[in-house]
């Protein structure tokens, strides 16, 4: 494996931190949001579709089945798919490392120096503000991977991470 | 200006002597030169308004004359001055524009000399921050010595603040930052070197943008008549070509081709030995400087430490006989359309791999690339890249056997073999090695791409899995830095063993949080 040299850094970590999770609230806010959101184009096709089949009688099963399938695709990613993301989402901190983990298709692990903060936003929408939510948004100088999100978390958590990190990290901004 | 007389006193603590180091205006032929090249927009958009067309004439006419006020107020009102730390430049008559550039934060100065310019002994510099979008400050135009001093006034003075600090960055050691700067010469590029670079260059490339130029020109100049009288001559041509026979329509054909191909190679060749004739790549301290260019010269300073990542490439043509491109990335800095044809994108254009070794500790102290213990990826990611191609052909071959009952749909497997050979020798390219202060990162197929990250540069690691990855149990590391505009996407290395990638992104990230990343 990678050649450990103690000399230089010390790459073992102490203690290592325990995972956290979201807060269980996310699945209800991401419901929400797509339903909302979704659920309006969802609507609006539905209108195209009627007009459209009673303009053009020969597509009406064409239409009814796109917009089936459209609506199949909408629930799935409503109901199915929030408490299955939620479940993949993981996050952790040490003294020097921000550890997200998440994604179900593709899994991603991203590990982010505390020394490269650049600044750290705190995001609260009014759907996010109605369920005590919050989002952080971290800023990095990188390139494909300049910010990074960590969605739903507990306001109250969210707000001490975010007081925690601007304390420890960005000590090199210049 | 109620904060003129102004000074942070912290940064006059770390100068400690003179506040105003540094003054100066554009150089006076600035109005000459602009007063040329919009005189010649003016002339066509005056004929056309006194004789052609005032409609289209007058919004061409007044535009112009707009840009040559602007530049002519530019002219006279523009000081640039260097005070306390910062490069501090300002602008309009009416309206004071001023702009603070820490000297810190200034990544690379390029100072550009087209045919007029050298004419006139004058030069364009422009200064570039982490900022992206451009240059941060044009100077244009100053004369060749101003500019020089300039340069040098900029690095030394931001040498001079980093002495000042506490330096805690482990990979440039304090006395990198010489005292008294030495221009070393690392390399310069002989004409016969800038030949080979051309020959091995992408002639198919430079042979459309060929061909587009001229059909451009050809547009502009030609009447419609020719257009169809091209027309029936080529169909008359082909007629009688036909009747000559099919080897007859083939011979012309390659001939044709061979000829556009000639052509590409040649204007490759030309391309690039006007472009980077009399390259010379030196080190004065800590700043890596480059000169290069026939008709526009063309030269730039760029502190070593801005450095994110190198790439050593080595392209399929260039490494069949043993040559390389060194890339560099700076941070912040996107990528412009306009850089390749200005040779921005090469920190050298054309090496001996052999040599690579020699030149590297010039740009980055205390690591090789020749001497280099790589250590590979999974040893099953072979057979993973062949299972998944061979199952890809199968169903393409299933599929066209369905629909056409014939043998020949088969033909999609004779690829298997070569894929196969294909995924081995990029078996054995594809590798990593770490050391303390850098992580050095190889792939590629018959080409090969190489790079070179500081650890201290690491912005963020990241390890991600395809259900492909997760059925063979591998998974593809990235590496972000700032500003990868050059370098092909940066660092990252695919079909790893999970286990062994976890580890590798938790030791870099590790390692990387107790650097400290200096811009």
């Amino acid at each position: 494996m990678i050649e450990k040299n103690e000399t230089h850094h010390p790459d073992t970590i102490e203690q290592v931190e325990e995972f956290h999770l979201l807060d269980p609230r996310a699945i209800k806010l991401w419901r929400t949001r797509s339903l909302a959101s979704f659920g309006i184009f969802i609507l609006v096709m539905l209108a195209v579709a009627v007009s459209l089949g009673i303009a053009v009688p020969v597509t009406r099963t064409w239409l009814a089945l796109g917009w089936g399938a459209l609506t199949m695709i909408y629930l799935w990613f409503s109901f199915w798919f929030p408490p299955r993301y939620y479940r993949s989402w993981r996050w952790r901190i040490d003294a020097r490392v921000l550890e997200l983990r998440h994604g179900r298709l593709i899994e991603r692990m991203r590990l982010i120096p505390l020394a490269r903060l650049q600044h750290v936003d705190l995001k609260r929408g009014p759907l996010e503000r109605m369920f005590g939510l919050a989002s952080l948004v971290i800023h990095t100088a990188g390139t494909h991977a300049a910010l990074t999100t960590i969605p739903g978390l507990e306001a109250e958590v969210a707000i001490r991470l975010r007081d925690h990190l601007v304390e420890i990290g960005g000590d090199d901004a210049v | 200006m109620p904060f003129e007389d102004f000074t942070p006193p912290q940064a006059l603590e770390k100068l400690g002597q003179g506040i105003k180091v540094f003054e100066g205006r554009l150089h006076p032929l600035t109005l000459i030169i602009s007063l040329l090249k919009y005189g010649r927009a003016l002339v066509p958009a005056l004929a056309l308004v006194l004789f052609g067309n005032r409609w289209a004439g007058a919004p061409l006419l007044f535009f112009t004359v707009i840009g040559l006020a602007a530049t002519f107020i530019k002219y006279f009102s523009f000081k640039y001055r260097i005070e306390n730390n910062e490069l501090i430049t300002q602008e309009g008559l009416i309206e004071k524009r001023q702009r603070h550039i820490p000297l810190e934060r200034i990544q690379e100065i390029t100072i550009e000399q087209g045919v007029l310019h050298r004419i006139l002994g004058v030069v364009d510099a422009k200064v570039e921050t982490g900022s992206g979008g451009g240059a941060e400050a044009s100077l244009s135009v100053l004369s060749r010595a101003e500019a020089d001093k300039f340069r040098q006034m900029v690095f030394a003075h931001a040498a001079a603040i980093r002495a000042g600090k506490t330096s805690t960055d482990e990979t440039t050691p304090n006395d990198a930052v010489a005292v008294e700067p030495e221009t070393v010469v690392i390399r310069r590029l002989a004409i016969r070197e800038l030949v080979v670079a051309g020959l091995t260059s992408n002639h198919l490339l430079s042979a459309l943008a060929l061909a587009g130029a001229v059909w451009n020109f050809a547009d502009d100049l030609l009447p419609d008549a020719i257009y169809a009288k091209t027309g029936r001559l080529i169909s008359r041509e082909a007629k009688h070509l036909a009747d000559q026979g099919i080897e007859w329509a083939i011979a012309v054909s390659v001939a044709g081709i061979v000829a556009i191909a000639l052509i590409g190679i040649i204007f490759s060749v030309i391309g690039s030995v006007v472009l980077f004739y009399g390259f010379t790549f030196s080190r004065r301290g800590d700043d890596l400087q480059r000169r290069y260019g026939l008709l526009t010269r063309r030269s730039s300073s760029l502190p070593r430490r801005r450095i994110q990542v190198l790439e050593i490439e080595e392209k399929a043509l260039r490494r069949l006989f043993g040559w390389a491109t060194l890339r560099a990335d700076t941070s912040g800095r996107g990528r412009e359309s306009s850089d390749d044809n200005k040779g921005r994108d090469v920190l050298l254009p054309i090496v001996p791999v052999r040599d690579v070794d020699e030149l590297l500790p010039g740009i980055f102290p205390d690591v090789s690339f020749a001497e280099t213990d790589w250590r590979r990826v999974s040893s099953r990611a072979v057979l993973r890249e062949t299972v998944e191609i061979s199952v890809i052909c199968l169903v393409i071959a299933a599929a066209l056997f369905f629909w056409s009952r014939s043998w020949w749909a088969l033909l999609p497997l004779v690829l298997i073999p070569l894929a196969y050979w294909l995924f081995g020798l990029s078996y054995r390219q594809l590798g990593y090695a770490l050391s303390n202060a850098y992580l050095r990162t190889r792939r590629g197929w018959l080409g090969r791409s190489t790079h070179i990250v500081p650890i201290s540069k690491i912005q963020a690691v990241e390890v991600h899995q395809s259900p492909f990855d997760r059925w063979w149990g591998m998974a593809t590391l990235t590496v972000d830095t700032a500003g990868q505009a050059f370098t092909g996407g940066g660092p990252q290395i695919s079909n790893l063993p999970v286990l062994e990638a976890r580890e590798l992104a938790t030791v870099l990230a590790q390692r990387a949080s107790v650097t400290r990343y200096k811009w």
